[in-house]
């Protein structure tokens, strides 16, 4: 079972990396988070654990419902092309993050060394969402990608917590979770903003301030 | 006890803030609040000391000499910051700059700001760490956006966006700590401090070195080293007059603190000579970048942002070091560099809201014109440069001699080049900027009272603390001495 999620987790992430669109990637995004919610519910069944049950409803309530939510509302609202402005076209994208999961499994087999190979295939995983993420932020030119892009990453690390450690500390997660949230809702207001001031939210032609 | 008086009066006067109507009334209030609390640090930190030992609460807050040090760090630029406040927000509002609400805006969230930035040195679980440090890249968007223009707005943006990208490199690093510890310790899951120091011998050498790269870089991005510093003079020269002073000032400082904290659980476990050679390459590279950058700048407040690039590198060589002296250096640094550049940013300040331009090349006469502020301007100019009495002088010079010392010749060099090129790039730009004749048009401009108090308040820090700081050396050398194996 935990294998399937997984690979859904890694299916979400390639759609993530060829989507061209906003609608598309958010509906990605979602579900990504969809299958960690499932993997952290799953595992919450098993271990009988308040704490993981509560996790993962959070999850569910802020990252599968809320955060879309919220992300589609900005689209709908700025009104502005809903293109994400591609400086690496799909079919080079997707070569890309192929490069990303193989380096992701060399980086953890070789430099972590986990114990067995189902911990090592989850933490690679993990790296290669962050590594994905990372990838959403600098070639997707409009604001909102960048904002997605670090959800993604976020998302991969949560993984990786959950994977190397059981997760962090109960309270820890809680205002992770909290501040993740707090920050879409920031971001979402300046993405609102620089729309007004420069009808366009194309973040690669904001270059006022140089030097 | 102190530290709930620390963490709640920025609570209160934030709630406060929104409440009264009276701007000037309020402004006092605020600046006596901090005043309070800048005792309360006093106290906590002689108590601190003194006793020797760290205080924990609940497990949740705790408190040795390195966190009470930065909270004193803190206390003092806030106090400073909000009698720096009172004038220039009421001749903001006089201007028809901001309105009378955006005035109360300000007040809130700059008491948000302290708060969150106090709360950094205080938890004791460095997930919370991770959270507080976040939470102060959050409330300090809107301060940096606040003038709500073109420019404010993309800096704010930038800033926004590159550091929270930096702090989640920070929470991989955290995570990774994490894993080490729990391997360690044979499945626990706890980021408390002590537990983790505790157990940082038995941690695994190659995790711990891979998680402290991502932590420097993480961490590394909102303290403003160098290849990640680019948001940096955007946010600085954009935010509002007051708030550069704190960003530079302190949250700089407070993501040193987050780095140091990370650093000795890895000088523990994988040995001092990884943090320091990564320590000192980071500095060499800020100093070498922020050293061009300031010898070709344009903008004033850009000037001063690329010039606080330049003493992060100077902190990060000293903590690089690894002997007591170098540690003790660089601790007074901290200090000295947060009065001596709030000093700076609040004369540029008064300087950019009366000739209403940034670029150095367009201003002429700032002593004629403003003639307090040019004074201090002047002074505080060679304070910042290393120039003796004052107190920039001793910690810089500390780190020099334990770099000769310690037989890390190239790297003395190396600060000595830069340190003089950019003594050199400022008083070329400085001395065209406040000598000179009044502009036409122009007129002697009276300043405020409180702006004036808080250029003495700091004044009085760089010259008379870095004299008697020398003097009572022996407390901050224990610090330092303990802060690092040997």
């Amino acid at each position: 079972m935990q294998a399937i999620i997984l690979f859904g987790i890694l299916a979400a992430t390639y759609l993530m990396v060829i989507a061209k669109r906003g609608p598309a990637l958010i509906r990605a995004f979602r579900y990504q988070s969809f299958c960690l919610f499932a993997l952290t519910f799953i595992i919450a069944l098993r271990e009988h654990q308040i704490d993981l049950y509560i996790i993962s409803g959070l999850l569910f309530a802020l990252k599968v419902c809320l955060i879309p939510y919220l992300l589609y509302r900005i689209i709908s609202r700025i009104k502005a092309n809903e293109g994400l402005g591609l400086f690496v076209n799909a079919q080079l994208s997707l070569l890309w993050a192929l490069v990303f999961t193989y380096l992701a499994w060399i980086f953890t087999t070789r430099l972590i060394a986990p114990g067995n190979t189902a911990q090592a295939s989850m933490l690679a995983i993990a790296f290669f969402v962050v590594l994905a993420g990372i990838f959403l932020m600098i070639f997707r030119m409009t604001a909102l990608a960048q904002v997605v892009g670090l959800l993604v990453m976020e998302n991969g690390l949560f993984l990786l917590a959950s994977t190397v450690s059981g997760g962090m500390p109960f309270f820890v997660e809680i205002a992770i979770f909290f501040d993740v949230f707090i920050s879409v809702i920031i971001m979402g207001f300046f993405v609102y903003r620089i729309n007004k001031f420069f009808t366009h939210i194309d973040v690669n032609k904001l270059s006022r301030l140089k030097g | 006890m102190q530290i709930f008086f620390i963490l709640g009066i920025p609570l209160l006067l934030s709630l406060a803030a929104l409440l009264i109507k009276k701007q000037k009334l309020f402004g006092i209030i605020n600046a006596s609040g901090y005043l309070a609390i800048l005792f309360a640090s006093i106290v906590l930190l002689k108590q601190v000391v003194l006793s020797g030992s760290a205080n924990a609460y609940l497990s949740f807050i705790y408190l040795d000499t390195l966190s009470a040090f930065f909270i004193f760090v803190i206390a003092t630029v806030s106090f400073a910051t909000a009698l720096y406040s009172i004038g220039y927000i009421r001749k903001d509002t006089r201007e028809g700059v901001i309105s009378e609400r955006k005035a109360r805006i300000y007040y809130c969230l700059f008491n948000l700001f302290c708060f969150s930035m106090f709360f950094v040195p205080s938890v004791n679980n460095l997930g919370m760490l991770w959270v507080a440090i976040e939470m102060t890249t959050l409330i300090s968007a809107f301060l940096v956006g606040f003038y709500n223009n073109k420019k404010s707005v993309e800096a704010a943006w930038k800033y926004i966006i590159i550091c929270s990208v930096g702090i989640i490199f920070a929470l991989l690093g955290t995570i990774l700590f994490s894993y080490a510890f729990s391997l360690a310790s044979g499945g626990m899951k706890s980021l408390n401090w002590p537990d983790m120091v505790a157990l940082a011998g038995k941690m695994d050498k190659n995790i711990l070195k891979i998680a402290f790269i991502f932590i420097l870089v993480g961490y590394g991005t909102k303290a403003g080293l160098a290849p990640m510093h680019t948001w940096l003079p955007d946010a600085h020269s954009q935010a509002v007059g007051p708030i550069s002073a704190l960003l530079s000032g302190v949250l700089l400082k407070t993501a040193i603190y987050a780095i140091l904290r990370f650093g000795i659980i890895v000088t523990h476990g994988a040995g001092v000579q990884y943090f320091n050679n990564l320590m000192i390459l980071f500095g060499i590279i800020s100093l070498a970048i922020s050293c061009v950058f300031i010898l070709v700048q344009k903008d004033l407040k850009r000037l001063l942002a690329y010039s606080s690039i330049e003493h992060i590198g100077i902190i990060s060589i000293g903590f690089g070091l690894g002997t007591p002296l170098a540690a003790m250096g660089a601790l007074l640094h901290i200090f000295n560099h947060a009065v001596t550049k709030s000093l700076m940013f609040f004369s540029a300040a008064n300087i950019v809201s009366v000739y209403k331009k940034h670029n150095m090349n367009a201003i002429r006469g700032v002593i004629k014109a403003l003639p307090f502020t040019g004074i201090m301007m002047l002074l505080g100019m060679f304070a910042l440069t290393g120039f003796p009495p004052f107190s920039i002088f001793i910690s810089e010079i500390l780190i020099i001699i334990s770099a000769f010392t310690g037989g890390s010749y190239l790297i003395a060099a190396a600060l000595l080049l830069f340190l003089a090129v950019i003594f050199g790039a400022f008083i070329y730009h400085f001395g065209k900027m406040l000598f000179g004749n009044l502009p036409k048009g122009m007129t002697v401009t009276r300043e405020s009272l409180s702006g004036k108090l808080a250029f003495l308040f700091l004044f009085v820090q760089i010259c008379a603390l870095g004299v008697i700081l020398l003097f009572t050396k022996k407390d901050l050398l224990c610090i330092a001495q303990n802060l690092f194996p040997r």
